[in-house]
């Protein structure tokens, strides 16, 4: 039997699907890689942009189609609107919540299928369920008025599958899921539900396994990451003491690795989070922090819960701890409302924190997002422009940082070919992307030193130096 | 405890304030908040839900929301056909509009309200009895302001925009200019944007810190 996954938005997505992917291969299934060829089709869907929606119900509907000539399953998970969810009922043969991943298997036998569903262990209701503490890490944390905490009150227990990562040196652990925010652009709240924090534990558990398996690049998910903790309202570890706990362990463990996170929310980032940050040599030394405006009022509007003033103050911190540290963020233009003042104040904060990358994204109505009901004001041309605005100035700040990049030897993890014949490529530690010339494919997944020799404003070209040396 | 597990929540009373505004008191069923927050509110058997602000206090034993009818809307209309004995799903509370003990002690409060956006600061006033505040709250006609013999008369001022039977005769931003604040208030204001964003200009105007400005947007 086999099954295939069609895999839609963010890593969140991506994250949940290796733990899809988990439950399917205990179960007896190998991956497809058409579609055709599967027994079982699944699709993490995301209901960020309409784009993406619209691919999920023309994927059904041809998938519905072949159903007359074969035998086949389909199912659908991921961020799901109510509305789809209740089209999608009449559309799948399974529609379920991914926290309710665990009983995945139980839902498919319903089907005929034979799954091992006792292997999958805990399937629970609402009872507190034990998660041990692995004793070698928790032993090691003294965090005054924190613990690790291992009793957790209904966590998805798509947390508690073991993921198949997509990758032998980098991967992704989700520690949070969902969002208290209610940005007046985004449906997250009404498909991912409130912020829950994973059990540290558990967190401290994988990185460590991930560190001891050679991984060079973690990155921890959610979407708003250092809200972390928040919702266990002083039971569980704060965000920067679950850093300072996975800078401890991957530091100590002697081999390299670079620890990211995104995204965090600058209104939950703390002074003590850059602290930790700084003190560790594993905690990678780049920050995604999404401005989104760079306007009080459209701040205001998009009902995104920090000022201006509270940004500034942020990245002050860490232009204060972390100098060397890469900036990035997420701006949208063309909010609906935002006038060309409110636009020259976002094109000054680019100025102003001279970011090394900015996702700059025109804005669009998203269905489910409580803007969707407001009127979509500024013309597609305005919108256009002032994206073209803004990714100019952003290129002269970017290119200010890369610049200092020439002749200088930065370390890279080399993460696969480039678009250019002949090249491999990567990224620094600050995830500035820079290519060499090698063919070499032995060098993907490992640590190399490049010496720069051009750069653009997003990215290097240099040689190749020095090879990562296996212990 | 299966009421729990769905989240549904009793009708206990309706109070029906204007022809199209009135108040659900719910049952609590141990659902915790700071007072400021909000919840998300729904029929029982539909799939949509809509943010309200808890008017309670969180000392009351049962939770209450101002709502008004939006002639169009996907929920309000049903929630307006519902009676006591009913039930509706709530989900938890969350938000950030919420007032810091510890800051507030001995400082002076501005509340800016339009419509139902009153509904913040009736929780705070039941919730912090020896607040000192001031609230304005933009209405159009006098019988829109909400339960008024609930503040002190002294701090209350009804802005009626379309009749002369409230405290003021205009809008809140008139009320704001003609009344300059001392700028070491801390000012929160609550309702439609545009509001919003017109007081923030006249605070800006007087001085006051964005710092010491707060925002919850109804939408």
């Amino acid at each position: 039997m086999k099954y295939h996954l069609v895999i839609l938005g963010c890593q969140m997505n991506q994250a949940d699907a290796e733990r899809v992917q988990a439950v399917m291969a205990k179960m007896g299934y190998a991956a497809a890689e058409t579609e055709e060829e599967a027994n079982v089709i699944g699709i993490i869907a995301c209901s960020v942009r309409q784009k993406a929606i619209d691919k999920v119900y023309s994927k059904i509907a041809k998938w519905n189609k072949w159903k007359n000539k074969r035998n086949l399953i389909t199912f659908v998970s991921g961020c799901i609107l109510p509305d789809d969810h209740q089209k999608f009922l009449k559309l799948f043969d399974l529609v379920f919540d991914m926290k309710e991943l665990a009983s995945f298997p139980a839902m498919l036998s319903q089907y005929g299928v034979t799954t091992p569903v006792s292997n999958f262990g805990r399937l629970h209701d609402e009872e507190l369920v034990e998660i041990a503490a692995p004793a070698s890490v928790a032993e090691k944390l003294n965090f005054a008025g924190a613990k690790p905490v291992s009793k957790v009150a209904a966590a998805p227990q798509t947390w508690e599958v073991e993921p198949i990562y997509n990758s032998n040196f980098e991967a992704f652990i989700p520690i949070q899921n969902g969002c208290n925010k209610f940005c007046t652009f985004c449906a997250v709240p009404y498909t991912r539900g409130r912020e829950v924090s994973r059990s540290s534990a558990d967190i401290i558990e994988e990185a460590r396994q991930l560190v001891e398996k050679g991984y060079k690049s973690i990155t921890l998910l959610g979407q708003n990451v250092n809200s972390y903790g928040l919702d266990k309202k002083g039971e569980e570890l704060s965000f920067a003491q679950l850093l300072d706990a996975l800078g401890q362990m991957a530091d100590d463990s002697g081999r390299d690795v670079w620890i990211y996170f995104t995204s965090p929310h600058p209104r939950d980032m703390t002074r003590d989070v850059i602290e930790t940050i700084a003190k560790y040599r594993s905690l990678a030394k780049q920050i995604h922090l999404p401005v989104q405006s760079g306007d009080d009022k459209v701040l205001i509007r998009m009902n995104r819960k920090h000022s201006m003033e509270r940004y500034r103050e942020v990245v002050g911190w860490i232009r204060e701890l972390i100098p060397s540290a890469t900036l990035f963020t997420d701006v949208i233009v063309g909010f609906t409302g935002e006038t060309e003042e409110q636009f020259e104040q976002t094109r000054a904060a680019v100025r102003e924190f001279r970011y090394n990358m900015a996702y700059i994204a025109m804005y669009s109505p998203r269905p489910g997002a409580a803007s969707f009901a407001w009127q979509d004001d500024v013309a597609h041309a305005v919108k256009k422009e002032r994206y073209a605005m803004l990714t100019g100035d952003l290129e002269k700040v970017a290119f200010e940082h890369t610049r200092k990049l020439k002749d200088e030897t930065v370390r890279l993890l080399v993460r696969g070919k480039d678009k250019k014949d002949g090249y491999l490529s990567g990224h620094t530690e600050g995830k500035i992307i820079v290519r060499f010339p090698s063919d070499d494919e032995n060098l993907i997944g490992s640590f190399v030193d490049v010496r720069i020799e051009s750069v653009r404003p997003f990215s290097a070209e240099g040689e190749l130096v020095t090879r990562e040396v296996e212990a | 405890m299966q009421k729990r597990r769905f989240n549904l929540h009793t009708i206990l009373e309706k109070r029906v304030l204007t022809d199209s505004s009135f108040v659900l008191r719910l049952e609590r069923n141990g659902l915790e908040f700071t007072a400021g927050q909000h919840i998300q509110v729904g029929p029982p058997n539909g799939i949509h839900t809509r943010e309200y602000s808890i008017y309670s206090a969180p000392s009351d034993d049962f939770i209450e929301i101002l709502v008004r009818e939006i002639e169009d809307g996907v929920v309000t209309p049903t929630l307006k056909k519902l009676e006591t004995g009913d039930s509706v799903v709530v989900n938890d509370a969350v938000g950030y509009f919420t007032i810091d003990k510890e800051v507030a002690e001995g400082r002076q409060f501005l509340f800016v309200a339009s419509g139902t956006g009153i509904s913040p600061f009736h929780s705070f006033v039941k919730a912090f009895p020896s607040l000192n505040y001031t609230l304005v709250h933009g209405i159009r006609f006098a019988d829109e302001a909400y339960e008024r013999h609930h503040y002190e008369p002294s701090r209350y001022i009804a802005c009626t925009s379309r009749d002369q039977k409230g405290d003021f005769h205009g809008r809140v931003t008139d009320w704001l200019t003609q009344n300059p604040l001392n700028n070491d208030t801390l000012c929160y204001l609550c309702g439609n944007c545009d509001m919003i964003h017109d007081v923030y200009d006249i605070l800006e105007k007087q001085g006051v810190s964005s710092k010491n400005i707060f925002t919850e947007v109804y939408f």
